[in-house]
């Protein structure tokens, strides 16, 4: 038992077949997009047979533009966790623009666009100051997101003194438009999901942004610009938060002024639930929006088959613990402890 | 738990976050000046009973203060200490929704030696240790609306209450009225375990038990919105998918009721008969809904913004050796009816905040004031 600690070392020949197998097994499970698309196909399904009201047009319009929203917050996580950080200021940036695109047109459509702008110039620059605080003065994400997160509370609370206001009308018409019967945040959630996933698989930049993640030092020893690309993350995920921010005080009409609060949690779930490494490196945005349309939809059927909020949270936490442990669980190895164990146990038998 | 904690929940988790740096903040009791001028002057006619001949300072300390709900209550305070120039000195503190802070705020004004203290105690039984302390040191203490635990006259010394089953006597009365004794009911409330909703359910039951053709339909005592916008919007859309008739819903949280009206347009569903807590939004959205012709009934309880005006008369009486007020526990009251348009018809006041409460005492210029921040 104690001659295979490294799982993928050399085994006895008897089992060689079956590793394989198991290596092909988890190099399909664990392609980036393919095994939350499939639980995701599965639980459309089950949701069909089980609770076919959750499937119903009504019930769609009102979960997907909460998908979409948490959607681009997810593909905003992945580019920070794809850099080796974590980003807690989820909240702030969305609550912020929250907060500012309703408070500051207070009911005038007129007014909107110059928040809306307003807002997005706040992102970049609260994004700034977070990226060079971690890439330039080295503190940990952990730590600066943190920071920004009690900065921009400060900042939710000085201009709302945490009343809220109404959205404007033509936010929420904007919102909750419909492009050829689909909502608009929809539309928004996968250009942008497929903007981002073109850039970082398919450009020299995007190979060098995902090569960065890998490894700091082996990219800055073949004279990569680290710090650049890791400015860029924070930059880019602060922007992408605010755009949700502007869709969610869209989508509820009567936003709070913390309605950013709950989408901290959620969004890391959609990128462990993607497959992204929480060390950084190889990850995918696609995935992560796809997850994101995962928790949505699981929430949905959990409210609609009516069962109680402890079994919602249950099953929920279950989800996210069978997710992260298809990732994180080295199943060959796994697997070839079990067999050697077996074999001990049959050779201590016939030893017998 | 109390109503007015609906966006503690959602706070707790920045809060927590943001725990490392707000600990540096201190128990910042930013004080506010005298309110009542005339010293020594005797008491005229103006003086209410319960503020009595000694000279006080009286300080409200709040467990959390960062919303509309809590800064008019907090105005509604101010205001009625004003009411007696013995008050000398009137003093505030907020605890963020960080029961450390809150502790130490009370602890602060102890030290500080003011006569009277009124606590709002979010964190419930973990405040009565510092109620405690204020209370053996001689200061007159006053918890209310959340219940700290302990005992009148041995660790504090009144609790001014409000009882949240006749809100629901008062909603379960009037959908007999409405639903003429027959209908199925969704029951909206705050997060999971929370006294308040389940109270108000009891109290409805208490009524609908003598009315079986009411039924509670989804989630009994009541479906977890955590009282956020979002989160209720996403629990109506489910309901609605899963009931094809909804007769009435209830909740104690209406402006995030309104927030998913939204939701019964796509559905193709009308608004049915609405039994909830006053909100400016809530009145401005019916008044929309009817001029568009898809009206709907609504009856709301008064918000109790003005509870803290008896715990502050409770308080300065105790302290100032004035009346004592007799009934402190602040009554739940109808306050919209569209029906009946008693005690009022629906009110919208499009000048205010959508968050305000149009039950308040305040004039609308002092709540437009206490909104202000």
């Amino acid at each position: 038992m104690t001659q295979n600690t490294s799982g993928n070392g050399p085994l006895p020949a008897a089992t060689d077949d079956a590793t394989e197998d198991q290596s092909w097994l988890r190099r399909r499970i664990s392609g980036p997009a393919t095994a939350i698309l499939a639980a995701t196909v599965l639980l459309f399904v089950a949701s069909a047979i089980l609770q076919p009201e959750s499937l119903r047009g009504s019930s769609l319009a009102g979960m997907l533009p909460f998908a979409a929203v948490l959607a681009i917050v997810a593909v905003g996580q992945t580019l920070v966790i794809q850099q080796g950080g974590i980003d807690l200021s989820v909240p702030g940036f969305m609550s912020l623009t929250v907060v500012i695109v309703t408070h500051y047109p207070a009911g005038d459509s007129g007014k909107l666009p110059v928040a809306v702008l307003g807002a997005f110039v706040i992102a970049a620059l609260g994004g700034l100051a977070s990226g060079l605080l971690v890439s330039r003065v080295g503190v940990t994400s952990i730590v600066v997101t943190l920071g920004m997160n009690a900065l921009l509370y400060g900042a939710v609370l000085g201009i709302s003194g945490g009343i809220p206001r109404s959205t404007t009308q033509a936010l929420r018409d904007i919102a909750t438009a419909k492009a050829v019967g689909v909502p608009m945040t929809v539309v928004l959630a996968v250009i942008i999901t497929a903007i981002v996933g073109f850039c970082i698989k398919r450009t020299v930049v995007g190979r060098r942004f995902e090569a960065i993640g890998s490894s700091n030092q082996a990219a800055r020893a073949i004279g990569l610009p680290v710090r650049r690309h890791q400015l860029a993350a924070y930059v880019a995920a602060a922007l992408l938060y605010c755009t949700a921010g502007v869709l969610l005080a869209g989508v509820v009409s009567a936003p709070s002024a913390f309605q950013g609060d709950t989408y901290l949690l959620p969004s890391v779930a959609a990128v462990v639930l993607g497959g992204t490494s929480l060390l950084g490196g190889r990850g995918s945005v696609v995935a992560s929006a796809v997850a994101a349309l995962f928790l949505s939809q699981l929430a949905q059927v959990l409210l609609t088959s009516g069962v109680n909020s402890a079994v919602r949270n249950l099953v929920e936490a279950f989800a996210l613990a069978v997710g992260v442990a298809i990732y994180s669980v080295d199943w060959n190895r796994v697997l070839s402890t079990l067999n050697v164990r077996e074999r001990s146990a049959a050779g201590a038998s016939t030893g017998a | 738990m109390s109503l007015k904690q609906r966006k503690f929940p959602a706070l707790a988790a920045t809060a927590v976050l943001s725990m490392g740096l707000a600990a540096c903040g201190g128990s910042g009791s930013s004080g506010s000046g005298a309110s009542g001028g005339g010293a020594g002057a005797p008491a005229n006619a103006n003086v209410p009973p319960w503020c009595g001949a000694k000279k006080i300072t009286l300080a409200l300390a709040d467990g959390f203060g960062g919303n509309a709900w809590r800064q008019v209550t907090r105005a509604e305070a101010k205001d009625e200490a004003s009411k007696c120039p013995n008050v000398t000195q009137y003093l505030y503190s907020d605890g963020q929704g960080n029961t450390q802070k809150a502790i130490s705020d009370i602890q602060g004004f102890t030290a500080k030696g003011v006569t009277a203290m009124v606590v709002f105690p979010d964190a419930g039984k973990a405040m009565l240790p510092a109620l405690r302390s204020a209370y053996k040191a001689g200061v007159v203490t006053v918890p209310y609306r959340v219940s700290p635990g302990g005992e009148a006259g041995k660790d504090y010394d009144y609790f001014v209450d409000t009882d949240f089953k006749q809100a629901g006597v008062l909603w379960a009365n009037w959908l007999v009225k409405a639903l003429k004794d027959k209908g199925n009911v969704v029951n909206l409330g705050g997060p999971a375990a929370n006294s308040q909703s389940q109270d108000e359910y009891d109290g409805m039951m208490s009524v609908l038990k003598d009315h079986p053709g009411i039924k509670f339909i989804g989630q009994t005592p009541y479906n977890v919105t955590n009282w956020d916008p979002a989160e209720t919007q996403k629990v109506v859309t489910g309901l609605l998918a899963k009931y094809p008739q909804i007769d009435a819903i209830t909740t104690d949280y209406g402006n995030a009721l309104a927030s998913s009206f939204p939701a019964f347009q796509q559905a193709n569903r009308k608004i049915p008969p609405i039994a909830t807590e006053d909100a400016n939004l809530l009145g401005c959205d019916y008044k929309k809904a009817k001029d568009s012709g898809k009206g709907f009934q609504l009856f709301t309880v008064s918000s109790q913004n003005w509870m803290s005006r008896l715990a502050v008369q409770v308080a300065v009486a105790k302290a100032s050796g004035g009346v004592i007020p007799k009934n402190m526990t602040a009554p739940q009251l109808a306050f919209e009816d569209s029906i009946t348009s008693k005690p009022n018809p629906v009110k919208c006041d499009t000048s205010l905040p959508a968050d305000a409460f149009l039950s308040s005492k305040l004039t609308p210029a002092q709540q437009a004031a206490a909104l202000k921040g």
